[in-house]
């Protein structure tokens, strides 16, 4: 799914290459200073390194449609150049020219605050050209086709397009239809590519692994493209995954993914190191799924009395929008153990690494 | 008088029980007289007795059946003739070995009258390739309320009622139209789905659409409306044909009610027995997947392919419908359902069903020609002396690629461009007049 083999092959790659900014003439300017940090081994400017395989490894792929393909090497290295910009953005002018020159289309057709804003910053930080294109100021509403819409932009010579659409596989349509790199910044039901890799960022941050944990993912499953992103990521990982909901929100087989499904959000929580919550959208009461929010509350909802059944360690994430007091409570959404707020900054660090990436950036580079 | 000699093909009439090498002499558009074929004779040996300034159309390691029926395309005319139109229809028709179609009435307006019915009929025999029975709406603009005027349509030509695209949901509605029909000796045709249940649904649902976040169509949505059209039909006794069926369950139920000596019969698409839902996971959400019935799973598939062998199928019907390119080019949840099959139909049932064995040359014939005819109740699916010279000519090992860009359709909607498939229709013969041939050197 993720891997367009057919455009990789084409001479796009090449060229994409080739527009790669020089790395060697401006390694101060282009290497976040000091960002590897503790864990990872520090590669210091003055005594480079022999490069070897793994530093110079390039994202294979000329799009990010999704998690679901890409391989546990590919994940890691996004997450890994993830921590070499997270720097970037403690510092006072928190800005490199990494992709100075570059212009990136966020193309939003569904509302969207965190996302939208946390990829404009990372493009910024960046220092590429950035061009929001949301569907209130655009033709789209005067019913241009996704089709026609992507031509135009396209038109303009984008090198990146960032895409949320309503549409699962809106962003494959794109990829089949335009030269430029085409990241999913979240398609219908279907995936959430970057709020995975963000979720995994911060996992990797606060338990400093991924394989071997339980991670339990509790909320409307049904609808849920965070959720889709998240278990192709984290059974690729290697860890465990409890999904909880009740039956009129788990789609249908989910188990065949690869994860445990249940209904009982106790048992989802017992011994869970992560749990992540997912947003319960008051429209679904209306389609049947629950009779009210306050019956999903007391069913379902995250309290500090219910998530006592999850590790004492266990941090609690939430993709936001939260619903307060519909799927998790005040007390530990706000609490010692969440970590929703990290999981905003540390989407910025995510973003810019997969369009550092994307753009034909290797990790090795970044080192240099 | 004119006159056509299709020679030296192997003869495939079920409907005689006739599997053999032989002449056919048309003359005037009706099977005059059959004869072993004698491959040694000239064209000297023929003078004497094939009349004077015969056509002959060379069958030699050709299959030689008995005209092709499909009972189930979407003409769009009146009304949506960027997409198709009973004269591109019809072509499209006689390039996939079809020589009589019949037409849903979901055109714009639906053909739920005389006027619209009789519009068709001109029409077809202004413009019209080959031969076009329309069916007409069982209710009043297909909304389902109240029952069209069905004895004026049945009067000017109409072979069968159905909302099809709608299913019959009132079930005292379709009691009505199931009682009423017997009056016309016509079957009523229904699109079976739960509107309930299907509602925003753009695939299968199964393991593919909850990996691809897409809204399902669960199966149940189509053995529901099943169910209760079975009995309805053990109510009225009337006549009921199952449109497209594509589920195991349906299936079952079809195969039980025959049991019990009902008068169903059902049909499924070309797209049902040779794709499943996989292909919209493969296709990366090409809308070239998305029709309706979906495409189901694997275990939908190989029961649907088990009632082709024992004959709880009656008919292979392509669902032909066209839609133009720009309005398939959207996000898949966005864009028409529906495919175009006419141009496909035949080599995709050859490639896949007959030359592996799966069914016989000769069950094939029923399912493609004896069977809807008789469904339709239409003086076809035989090659009988006497009988309409309609004819469809096979070559079993002929080789070629679909592809769109030769369709005669308007429309370039299907999933199978680029399929290699053995066994393809190579001549159509309509009321003796040869309205189709692949190769040109074939007659002289």
């Amino acid at each position: 799914m993720l891997v367009d083999t057919k455009l990789q092959t084409s001479g796009r790659k090449t060229a994409t290459a080739g527009a790669r900014p020089s790395a060697r003439r401006s390694t101060a300017a282009r290497r976040p200073e000091g960002a590897a940090d503790a864990q990872s081994a520090r590669v210091e400017a003055a005594t480079p390194e022999p490069k070897t395989e793994k530093r110079l490894i390039a994202l294979k792929q000329n799009h990010l449609l999704g998690m679901q393909g890409l391989a546990a090497e590919e994940i890691t290295l996004i997450l890994d150049t993830a921590r070499s910009f997270a720097e970037v953005s403690t510092r006072s002018i928190k800005k490199v020219p990494t992709l100075r020159g570059r212009t990136i289309v966020n193309f939003f057709m569904e509302p969207s605050t965190r996302t939208r804003s946390s990829f404009e910053i990372a493009e910024k930080r960046l220092s590429a050209d950035a061009l929001n294109f949301s569907p209130g100021a655009s033709s789209v509403v005067k019913g241009e086709s996704l089709l026609d819409t992507a031509r135009n932009l396209e038109a303009m010579a984008p090198d990146m397009i960032v895409i949320r659409h309503k549409s699962s596989g809106a962003p494959h349509f794109l990829a089949r239809h335009c030269r430029a790199h085409i990241i999913n910044a979240g398609d219908g039901w279907h995936e959430h590519p970057t709020q995975a890799l963000l979720d995994a960022f911060t996992i990797r941050e606060k338990k400093g692994k991924l394989k071997g944990l339980r991670v339990a993912i509790i909320g409307d499953l049904m609808h849920s493209r965070v959720l889709r992103s998240n278990i192709f990521l984290l059974k690729t990982m290697g860890a465990d995954v409890v999904a909880c909901a009740p039956p009129t929100l788990t789609p249908v087989e989910l188990s065949r993914l690869g994860v445990q499904v249940t209904w009982r959000i106790d048992e989802a929580l017992e011994g869970a190191d992560v749990v992540m919550m997912l947003r319960i959208q008051r429209e679904r009461q209306k389609s049947g799924a629950f009779p009210s929010a306050r019956e999903y509350y007391n069913l379902y909802g995250l309290t500090v009395e219910r998530a006592r059944r999850a590790r004492t360690d266990a941090i609690i994430m939430h993709p936001g929008p939260m619903n307060r007091g519909v799927e998790i409570d005040s007390a530990v959404a706000d609490g010692p153990y969440s970590v929703i707020l990290d999981q905003v900054t540390n989407g910025v660090a995510v973003r810019m690494a997969v369009l550092y990436l994307l753009a034909g950036g290797t990790l090795g580079e970044l080192a240099d | 008088m004119a006159s056509l000699l299709i020679k030296g093909g192997r003869v495939i009439d079920p409907a005689t029980g006739t599997d053999a090498l032989l002449d056919l002499l048309v003359v005037d558009g009706r099977i005059a007289e059959r004869r072993p074929a004698r491959p040694g004779k000239g064209a000297s040996g023929e003078r004497g007795v094939v009349p004077a300034g015969t056509k002959v159309l060379e069958a030699a390691g050709h299959w030689v059946c008995p005209g092709f029926v499909d009972m189930h395309v979407h003409l769009r005319e009146p009304g949506q003739e960027h997409k198709e139109s009973v004269e591109t229809g019809t072509r499209a028709a006689a390039a996939g070995g079809f020589t009589s179609i019949a037409c849903m009435p979901n055109t714009e307006p639906w053909n739920d009258g005389l006027s619209v019915t009789e519009y068709i009929v001109a029409e077809a025999r202004r413009k019209g390739a080959v031969n076009v029975f329309p069916i007409g709406c069982v209710s009043k603009g297909g909304r389902g309320e109240e029952l069209a005027e069905i004895g004026d349509m049945a009067r000017s030509g109409a072979v069968a009622v159905s909302d099809d695209g709608q299913p019959v949901a009132n079930t005292y509605l379709l009691r009505m139209a199931m009682e009423y029909t017997k009056i016309f000796g016509i079957p009523l045709i229904d699109h079976c789905e739960d509107r309930d249940l299907s509602a925003g649904g753009a695939m299968h649902e199964g393991y593919v659409s909850t990996m691809l976040g897409l809204q399902g169509i669960p199966a149940a949505a189509e053995e529901v409306a099943v169910a209760a059209d079975l009995a309805v039909a053990q109510l009225t006794q009337g006549r009921l044909h199952v449109a497209h069926l594509s589920t195991r369950g349906s299936l079952e139920k079809v195969r039980q009610a025959k049991r019990e000596g009902l008068r169903v019969t059902c049909e499924v698409t070309p797209h049902h027995l040779v794709l499943t839902d996989q292909a919209v996971a493969d296709s990366d959400f090409d809308p070239n997947t998305k029709m309706n019935p979906p495409l189901r799973g694997e275990q939908d598939r190989q029961a649907l392919i088990e009632g082709l062998r024992d004959g709880t199928i009656d008919a292979v019907a392509s669902d032909h419908a066209p839609h133009h390119t720009d309005e398939k080019l959207q996000e898949f949840d966005e864009a028409p359902f529906g495919i175009i099959g006419l141009e496909t139909s035949v080599p995709l049932i050859m490639d896949r069903f007959v030359r592996q064995g799966v069914i016989t040359p000769a069950r094939f014939v029923e399912l493609m020609s004896v069977n809807p005819a008789r469904i339709l109740g239409l003086r076809k699916g035989t090659l009988a002396v006497g009988a309409d010279a309609d004819v469809t000519i096979i070559d079993p090992e002929l080789e070629r690629k679909v592809d769109v860009a030769q369709f005669r359709s308007k429309s370039r909607n299907s999933p199978f461009h680029g399929w290699a498939l053995r066994g393809w229709p190579v001549a159509t013969v309509v009321a003796g007049q040869l309205v189709h041939e692949l190769r040109a050197a074939a007659t002289r």
